[in-house]
């Protein structure tokens, strides 16, 4: 009777295994690549890729992912731009080489393609951003007014378009402050916006400089495209510091005052008593020697 | 007073030699002070990683012991100059244990600051870059001055009875005889230089008093200028004297104990000593008590949230052993013990002195570690033993060290100079037959 129960309870473990193997083979997860275009003050290009995969019903950001860059054909090795893994933050921030500018100048029309192989938890995958050649002019006219223009490559001639966002800012802290209340501006017939410049009084470097910025962001067509000017818009920054200021929390040899005073008024009290008994010492000395 | 009374004084009294116990406890205090040194050569050739302390715990049971240092030295201070300006007569055989206890505890504070630097072929950089807004260059100046003072109420008092040791030449041995004639040969019993003797201690009693309330109120300034939970306290340099006083005067009972019990001292340190101690220690534990309800009690009754996970450590968590243990056995046990006339005895007022001291060294302990574990930004990204402080054994053995260094030069002082003041106690003895005569 024991020896069956035994067996039984064997058989129905074994029952198991299968449920138990299967678990082992983990199912790799979709992997999501999203590119992005930057064209910096028309002076350099860099792509963003980032890689992503939905966990837990959201798309998070997915680090650790080996991804290479191709410019139009990810199939000719010449076209290789470069490659990267991408950061905790699920980015990979890639500068468009110098060795691309053939396949560049082919065409008005642009695809950038990012691949990656599978890895241990993801599926391979791939992404690409088709873009249009396009640059973005920023000058100041009549005072404190800002102009901005965007170009676009038709035809190996640059022609303004219209009906494009944009912003105009200034650089500030680390950021970017829009030049007045108004968000954004629309291109117009020119291509152009013109915005008025009403932050007075905004702190500059040591001339009053500031960098005013227009920026086109996320385009479905032209990408991220900014142009910097510099402006002696800004306050002077006049360079000040307490360094040598005598305060409780300055260097050596710079407390205040009163400290200094009550401080060595102290010591010098009581070491004058110490350096009066120590004379009474010798004189003692001196009354057993007589 | 006869001669052969004095004689009788002057025998009782004189520094004894060794015998087999005292071999015993000088040789046993040299090995620890060795196991010490040992292990602060490890320290100097290994660094600081030899010990516990990390990013967080910077400061652990050498400052704690820095601070119990400091705070047992200031007994020297409220038996001597207290005492003897409120004109109190019976603290007389107890001014120079008291003292010797100033002076070698403030000694190894001294030197216990110095092992917890990393490099303390550094430590001139104090002097020279050290910034006079800085709490930690006004306690280097306080401990000097707080040092020299003490030794000067040592030497004074000791110089009439330097002259009757000078006179037992041949009991006294080669070594001996050149030391007391270099430190009091001139001493001729003049009535100026008694004059001026005395009234050298009178200023130095008088001087004593601040500069003592100073060393420890500027220790308790280098936590309570820091903005942390459980140091960012305006109560600090009243709680931190006041613990301070109880410590030493712990201490001195236990001296007054040993040395009575040793030396044979029972006609010179007398029940009515311990009664008096018994008393003083009670009203000390009390005054502490009620600044640890001062310490404790209001920011609990608050409970801000960035001192509540330091103050429940305390009362329920981790640290709760030590809290209570050190709470218990440093005030209501000897405030329990001593209440009573036989708790004042001299066997049952020692028993309450060990106590005083043991759960006052956890004390300045809990002062000191407890904190640093607890920042007010919590602590991300750092190896699991970063969040506890359990001291190495070259930690231990560094501070068993010095512990051992001060109980050796109390030793030593007790077998060169005479633990109870020869010289004075004949005076007294000789005032009160006086008074009796009349």
């Amino acid at each position: 009777m024991k020896m069956k129960n035994i067996f039984k309870t064997v058989l129905f473990l074994l029952g198991f295994i299968p449920t138990f193997l299967n678990a082992q083979a983990v199912e790799k997860k979709i992997l999501v690549l999203g590119v992005k275009y930057y064209n910096d003050n028309n002076i350099s290009q860099h792509l963003i890729i980032q890689a992503k995969s939905k966990i837990d019903g959201k798309f998070q950001k997915i680090g650790n992912i080996p991804v290479k860059v191709f410019i139009n054909n990810e199939n000719d090795k010449n076209n290789f731009i470069g490659t990267g893994t991408t950061t905790e933050r699920g980015e990979l921030l890639l500068l468009v080489p110098a060795s691309a500018k053939t396949e560049w100048s082919k065409s008005n029309n642009q695809t950038f393609v990012a691949t990656s192989t599978a890895t241990t938890l993801y599926d391979e995958a791939r992404g690409e951003l088709a873009i249009t050649k396009a640059k973005l002019k920023i000058d100041t006219i009549d005072g404190k007014m800002v102009h901005a223009k965007l170009l676009v490559l038709i035809d190996s001639t640059w022609k303004p378009m219209v009906g494009i966002e944009m912003v105009l800012t200034v650089k500030r802290l680390g950021g970017n402050l829009n030049i007045s209340e108004t968000a954004t501006y629309t291109t117009d017939t020119a291509g152009a916006v013109t915005g008025e410049f009403k932050r007075e009084n905004l702190p500059g470097d040591n001339k009053g400089n500031l960098v005013l910025v227009a920026n086109v962001i996320d385009n479905d067509i032209y990408g991220n495209l900014s142009a910097e000017t510099t402006v002696p818009w800004g306050s002077k920054l006049i360079y000040s510091t307490n360094y040598n200021h005598r305060s409780l929390f300055a260097r050596r040899g710079h407390s205040p005052f009163w400290l200094e005073f009550l401080a060595y008024g102290i010591i010098l009290a009581v070491w004058v008593v110490i350096i009066y008994l120590v004379l009474q010492i010798k004189k003692i000395v001196k009354l057993g020697l007589e | 007073m006869d001669k052969l009374k004095e004689n009788k004084i002057v025998e009782d009294l004189f520094p004894q030699k060794f015998g087999k116990q005292g071999t015993i406890w000088v040789i046993s205090l040299s090995i620890i002070c060795a196991i010490g040194l040992f292990a602060y050569g490890r320290q100097l050739y290994y660094g600081l990683e030899v010990t516990a302390m990390r990013d967080y715990v910077s400061w652990g049971i050498y400052i704690s012991n820095f601070v119990f240092f400091v705070a047992i030295s200031l007994v020297g201070s409220l038996i001597t100059a207290v005492l003897r300006l409120t004109d109190v007569k019976w603290s007389t055989p107890l001014t120079r244990i008291a003292e010797i206890i100033a002076v070698s505890a403030i000694t190894f504070a001294s030197l216990i600051i110095i092992v917890d630097m990393g490099r303390p072929e550094r430590f001139y950089n104090l002097f020279l870059h050290g910034r006079l807004q800085s709490p930690i260059i006004w306690d280097v100046i306080v401990i000097t001055t707080y040092f020299i003072i003490s030794l000067l109420l040592l030497y004074f008092p000791l110089l009439p009875d330097l002259k009757i040791l000078i006179a037992f030449k041949e009991r006294n041995g080669k070594w001996l005889q050149k030391l007391y004639v270099f430190l009091g040969s001139f001493w001729k019993n003049k009535p100026e230089q008694f004059k001026i003797t005395d009234k050298a201690i009178n200023i130095l009693a008088i001087a004593i008093i601040p500069v003592a309330f100073s060393i420890h109120t500027v220790t308790s300034w280098l936590f309570a200028t820091t903005y942390r939970p459980g140091w960012d306290s305006t109560n600090f340099g009243a709680y931190f004297i006041s613990g301070a006083f109880l410590v030493g005067a712990g201490g001195v009972v236990v001296a007054m104990y040993v040395f009575r019990k040793h030396y044979k001292l029972e006609k010179y340190i007398t029940e009515d000593h311990f009664d008096r101690m018994g008393k003083v220690l009670v009203m000390l534990a009390l005054l502490y008590l009620y600044f640890n309800v001062n310490e404790f009690l209001v920011p609990a009754f608050k409970m801000k949230k960035s001192e509540e996970e330091h103050l429940l450590g305390l009362f329920t968590g981790e640290f709760a052993p030590i809290f209570w243990f050190a709470i218990f056995t440093a005030m209501f046990i000897p405030i329990f013990i001593l209440l009573f006339k036989k708790g004042r005895k001299p066997l049952p007022a020692f028993i309450a002195g060990v106590l005083v001291v043991v759960g006052s060294w956890f004390k300045r302990f809990l002062i000191v570690t407890p904190t640093l574990l607890h920042p007010f930004l919590p602590m991300h990204d750092v190896p699991a033993n970063y969040h506890h402080y359990i001291p190495t054994w070259e930690e231990w053995a560094i501070a068993g060290g010095s512990l051992a260094g001060a109980l050796l030069v109390i030793t030593f002082f007790a077998r060169i100079f005479p633990i109870i003041p020869i010289h004075e106690t004949i005076l007294e003895t000789e005032s009160h037959e006086n008074e009796k005569h009349f």
